[in-house]
């Protein structure tokens, strides 16, 4: 097993630069998750370490051995496609000892890993179908085990959970995880669902626009977030922000915008203009106003009623916000609504480059 | 939904269609088993007579000729097959400077008729010697037969998952081995439907054996209808019973291979 290193990596397609400047270490045996909306180049930053795009510039090493200029064969790396690209004339086993017999490894040896794999992800009854008599999630397994039974220094996996329905997706995130928390090989996963990204990755690279945006635990991108894309892009319901002024107060700061008004008792120091994002777990309904700072007045615009919990949207002024309810609520499109904000919920953005200022600001690897 | 009306046109102008194209094969039919005796006019019908088959094949001189034409069908088939996937192969997986340029260049060829090069290339031919040799059939048809071997094995190639390329590469298998043995097999239908295509072109190809060969052992069957077509005279019956000679290998291969062919003809067109 090794770690990953990108170093100053870029990747252009003619006049589109896809990949920019990208630095990122991968420790060894950890599951990092690439993260990003459409051409965020987080795809193309996995087929660059896979050898199969070649590198504008920059370095990338897995392990100690640069292998900008080396072929894909020759990197022990196992990808795992979105599509899976199974041999379709190859039975199930032939697919899994494809790469093995490619590596003239002996017989027996083939015989015994195969069937270790088939084991181990619970497809040794398919072993002599075809992949066409296979249903996605069993297409997606042998496709996995393709990968393991190779016993790379790397896996690489391209959204392979993209074609599964909510549920077999679901089932399948806490089988990988579980699968490389057992043989603790390296892991490069690409996703743009950051629910996945969320539950899978020891630690997660958001990308946007062919830049890393931040890397860090799951935890430090939902709680400190460096700017304003990667807050709006974790989470689910994602953050809702409003501009508003900020001037000191008594030693309070007072936060003034359209329909918006906050004294928020502790804040950090900010800039006379900025962003305020918050979570909607960050913001309830004003009862009786118990912990939260407000009130604020506005219309509710939607409510999603989830089941367990409820989210409703609130037009205030110019911003919608997205509010969290416990259970369900009588609340309907239309209706006025008071509601408050957890103050430790607020998070910072400069309203011009959207980096995070005051409190909230996080550890940016990039830019 | 269609409409019992809808239906009903459908039929009518199917069946007009397959009319207009089944008429003359019929016409030829009854022609070639028609009594020879008898005042034979195209498309009637005057007593029966198989043994016709008998006399245009020796009048025909089929024996040797569909020989000849074997000899050159098999070989132009087997080299453009082998040729014509190595460069769909190269073009449409492969990226290499020029690949663009080059491919246009193998465009040509299917885009300049026989008619247009026949002479001049008659002229090469006798330049280096190899008029009225095997060679001066089964070169030049290999050469039009790769231009389009080319262009369909590039198309296929092209509609393959890319994805099942890069799998075979991270596992490693070189290019030749992911050819071979990964995209191959899955491309049966598109290289038999190209060998049956092939095949037909190379068996009916008329011109370049009129120009290119005189001697009698090397003449393909094509040529053989010719004898039955006299400046003053024709033997409709004969002819007709020696066309039917000439095209009964073709209609047995496309009988054979009918399902990959048709197969491969829809492959383009729809996602499997």
């Amino acid at each position: 097993m090794a770690g990953v290193r990108f170093s100053d990596v870029s990747k252009r397609f003619g006049e589109v630069e896809a990949v920019r400047a990208l630095s990122l270490d991968i420790a060894d045996g950890e599951f990092m998750v690439l993260v990003g909306p459409s051409g965020s180049g987080k795809t193309t930053a996995l087929r660059m370490l896979a050898g199969l795009e070649s590198i504008s510039a920059g370095e990338i090493a897995i392990g100690e051995r640069v292998v900008n200029r080396v072929a894909p064969r020759e990197r022990d790396i196992a990808m795992v496609f979105q599509d899976y690209a199974l041999y379709p004339q190859m039975s199930v086993f032939d697919n899994l000892a494809f790469g093995l017999r490619r590596r003239k490894v002996p017989k027996e040896t083939i015989g015994e890993r195969v069937r270790e794999a088939a084991r181990l992800l619970d497809i040794g009854a398919l072993l002599e179908r075809r992949p066409g008599q296979l249903s996605g999630g069993q297409a997606q397994r042998v496709a996995l085990g393709r990968a393991l039974v190779r016993d790379p220094q790397v896996f690489l996996m391209d959204e392979p959970l993209s074609n599964l329905d909510a549920k077999l997706r679901t089932q399948t995130r806490g089988e990988i995880k579980r699968l490389q928390h057992a043989v603790r090989t390296t892991t490069v996963y690409v996703t743009h669902d950051q629910v996945e990204a969320m539950t899978m990755g020891d630690r997660i690279a958001v990308m946007n626009d062919g830049v890393l945006e931040q890397v860090g635990t799951p935890e430090e991108l939902y709680e400190r977030p460096a700017n304003r894309f990667v807050a709006g892009f974790i989470g689910s319901p994602a953050m809702s922000f409003f501009t508003a002024s900020a001037a000191a107060e008594d030693g309070a700061v007072r936060l003034r915008g359209a329909a918006i008004d906050l004294r928020l008792p502790r804040a950090p120091e900010l800039p006379a203009e900025v962003a305020v994002g918050v979570r909607p777990e960050g913001a309830r309904l004003w009862r009786d106003g118990g912990g939260l700072i407000g009130p604020l007045r506005g219309t509710v615009a939607y409510v999603e009623a989830l089941g367990r919990e409820t989210f409703v949207g609130v037009d205030v002024g110019e911003a919608r916000l997205a509010i969290y309810e416990e259970g369900r609520t009588a609340l309907q499109p239309g209706d006025d609504v008071e509601f408050g904000v957890l103050a430790e919920g607020l998070r910072f953005f400069s309203s011009e480059s959207g980096e995070a200022v005051g409190a909230s600001r996080g550890r940016s690897l990039a830019r | 939904m269609t409409s019992r009306r809808e239906q009903s046109i459908t039929y009518a102008v199917l069946g007009a269609f397959s009319l207009l194209a089944i008429l003359p094969i019929v016409g030829i039919l009854l022609t070639a088993v028609q009594d020879q005796g008898e005042l034979a006019a195209f498309g009637t019908f005057n007593g029966f007579d198989p043994g016709n088959f008998a006399d245009a094949w020796r009048d025909g001189n089929f024996g040797t000729y569909l020989r000849s034409s074997a000899i050159v069908t098999v070989a132009v088939v087997v080299a453009a097959v082998l040729l014509s996937i190595l460069a769909g192969y190269a073009f449409g997986l492969m990226r290499f400077r020029g690949s663009e340029l080059l491919f246009y260049v193998f465009l040509l060829g299917l885009m300049i008729p026989t008619e247009a090069i026949i002479v001049p290339l008659y002229y090469d031919f006798r330049d280096i010697g190899l008029v009225d040799t095997y060679w001066a059939l089964i070169l030049p048809q290999i050469g039009t037969s790769v231009a389009f071997g080319t262009f369909w094995m590039r198309a296929y190639f092209r509609s393959v998952p890319r994805s099942l390329v890069e799998a075979a590469r991270i596992d490693g298998a070189s290019s030749w081995f992911t050819l071979w043995r990964v995209l191959l097999p899955l491309a049966k239908p598109a290289v038999l439907t190209m060998t049956v295509l092939l095949a037909m072109w190379t068996w009916n190809e008329f011109l370049l054996a009129l120009v290119m060969v005189t001697d009698e052992g090397l003449r393909t069957a094509p040529l053989g209808l010719s004898f039955f077509q006299g400046r003053n005279t024709s033997n409709l019956t004969l002819l007709a019973a020696g066309a039917v000679i000439v095209a009964t290998p073709v209609v047995v291969l496309y009988v054979f291979l009918q399902r990959h062919f048709i197969r491969g003809m829809l492959s383009g067109a729809v996602k499997g």
